[in-house]
């Protein structure tokens, strides 16, 4: 899994979420390293939509622009949860090899 | 106040911009995302206004739209692409051809050979591999020469760039990137020749237009060379790299990967541009029979040959006017055919084979789903035979 699509599931993991939304949780998740432009968010969007990790929950307009909310569905937060394993037991082993106490990061 | 109108001012006019290069975006998604990807943008630019001098406040301005401008056009290409595989993918040809597990298999382990065979080409343009032949051979013609000017720019720069790309899986970027040398190729094949598409006469163009679909093809619609890789084995790796780099340093004449619209003139008086005359002819004919002998013994690499052979229908072709070159050119260097190239000969024979595999698998696995239902048995269906299998 990329880390943009990595840090899209994760922004919309714990509550749907609108495109700027998204955009502005990714930049916060990442501590501002990963900033998506809306292109790049758009095609994941479309991407994971057509997946199925991903779908549209509720429209909103908002100061007369719509606002669309995704939210992620269960075969998406699967396909997170596995991807947080990897990366976890990864990290482990890194941990353990630099010599840090517990190894488990 | 008027800070206000200008700034208002600007929101619209940049709303325009947007809306146009949204405008690039297939009708659907347009229909269901265009507006909230306007507000999207309209909210990031305004979110990242700061207040610095004015100079510089409009140099990050700039700079910030410009780059969301690129992104919403990196995007739609990536849509469209995107749409154009998974129609590709959902063709029932498509579905017939390269689901059967042994052309999914093949076309992974082209995608690894393929991008080998094009960087290969790219290094023979700056005569890497010819010089290396012609160490071996004594031949003095060849040496190292940096000068390409920007026509081989497409070959030169985009077969390393497929490679590497390849070489760390970013599979579909590396098949787009293959694409893109193919369509440089061409255009740069129509920049270059007086009078205009006298080059596609070229069986070097030929062969590197066709090698770069080939590439991409395998790239887009296989597994990738990860499959690829895990289904070659170390004699069958060896034999690759080996014939690549023997065909690429005995390659024909100064002309080969440059191609000029006329035979190049080949003859006893003076090896001129070849590495070796006869010797390099059997030379390059014993990796080509030795590559489809290797091939022949399994199912899945007779279908690996049958990929190969659609690019190198030309390269054969320019092979046997060396061949004739070498054997009957006269003295004063005049060249003798074989079989005189033409645009027929190096673009529509590939293509019939292309549509050979396809149409024949096709056939094959629609007749074997038709048999197995007729006799209703709960075996397998007898799997496609390969169109071009021996």
């Amino acid at each position: 899994m990329q880390e943009p699509t990595f840090l899209i599931l994760t922004a919309l993991a714990a509550r749907a979420q609108h495109g700027y939304g998204i955009m502005t949780d990714v930049a916060r998740i990442s501590d501002g390293r990963v900033r998506l432009r809306a292109g790049t968010l758009y095609a994941a969007l479309d991407r994971l939509k057509a997946d199925g990790l991903v779908t549209s929950d509720k429209d909103e307009v908002v100061d007369g622009r719509l606002r669309r909310y995704y939210r992620i569905t269960d075969e998406g937060a699967e396909e997170l949860a596995a991807e947080v394993d990897r990366l976890r037991a990864n990290a482990a082993v890194a941990a353990s090899r630099l010599g840090l106490a517990g190894g488990t990061a | 106040m008027s800070e206000m109108e200008a700034a208002r001012r600007r929101a619209e006019s940049r709303e325009k911009r947007y809306r146009r290069l949204l405008a690039l975006y297939p009708k659907d998604h347009q229909r269901e995302h265009a507006e909230e990807m306007v507000g999207v943008l309209l909210a990031a630019a305004g979110d990242a206004q700061v207040r610095a001098p004015k100079p510089v406040a409009w140099a990050r301005r700039f700079g910030q739209h410009t780059a969301d401008c690129a992104d919403l056009v990196a995007g739609a290409l990536r849509i469209r692409g995107r749409m154009v595989l998974n129609r590709i993918r959902r063709a029932p040809w498509f579905s017939r051809t390269v689901r059967d597990q042994r052309w999914s298999d093949a076309l992974a382990v082209v995608s690894v050979v393929a991008p080998l065979l094009l960087l290969v080409a790219a290094l023979a343009e700056v005569h890497i591999p010819q010089a290396a032949a012609s160490s071996v051979t004594g031949h003095p013609q060849w040496q190292l020469t940096g000068a390409l000017g920007l026509a081989d720019l497409p070959l030169a720069a985009g077969a390393p760039a497929v490679a590497v790309l390849a070489f760390l899986r970013l599979r579909r970027t590396a098949g787009m990137a293959a694409l893109a040398v193919a369509i440089g190729q061409v255009v740069s094949g129509i920049l270059r020749s007086s009078p205009a598409f006298t080059r596609y006469e070229s069986p070097a163009v030929a062969f590197t237009v066709l090698l770069a679909c080939t590439a991409a093809a395998a790239l887009l619609l296989s597994p990738g060379p990860d499959r690829g890789l895990a289904l070659l084995t170390p004699g069958g790796t060896a034999l690759v790299g080996a014939g690549a780099l023997i065909l690429g340093g005995f390659s024909v004449g100064g002309a080969m990967w440059f191609g000029a619209a006329s035979p190049p003139s080949f003859g006893f008086a003076g090896f001129r541009g070849e590495v070796a005359g006869l010797p390099g002819d059997l030379l390059i004919a014993g990796v080509l029979v030795t590559v489809a002998a290797a091939c022949l013994r399994a199912p899945v690499s007779r279908r690996v040959l049958a990929l190969l052979a659609i690019p190198v229908i030309p390269y054969a072709v320019l092979w046997q006017e060396k061949l004739a070159g070498d054997l009957f050119g006269s003295p004063n260097g005049g060249a003798s055919t074989l079989i005189p190239s033409s645009v027929v000969l190096l673009y529509l024979l590939p293509l019939i084979l292309a549509g050979a595999i396809v149409g024949g698998t096709s056939l094959a696995r629609r007749r074997a789903t038709g048999r197995a239902r007729q006799v209703g048995s709960t075996t397998t269906p007898a799997g496609p035979r390969s169109a071009v299998s021996a």
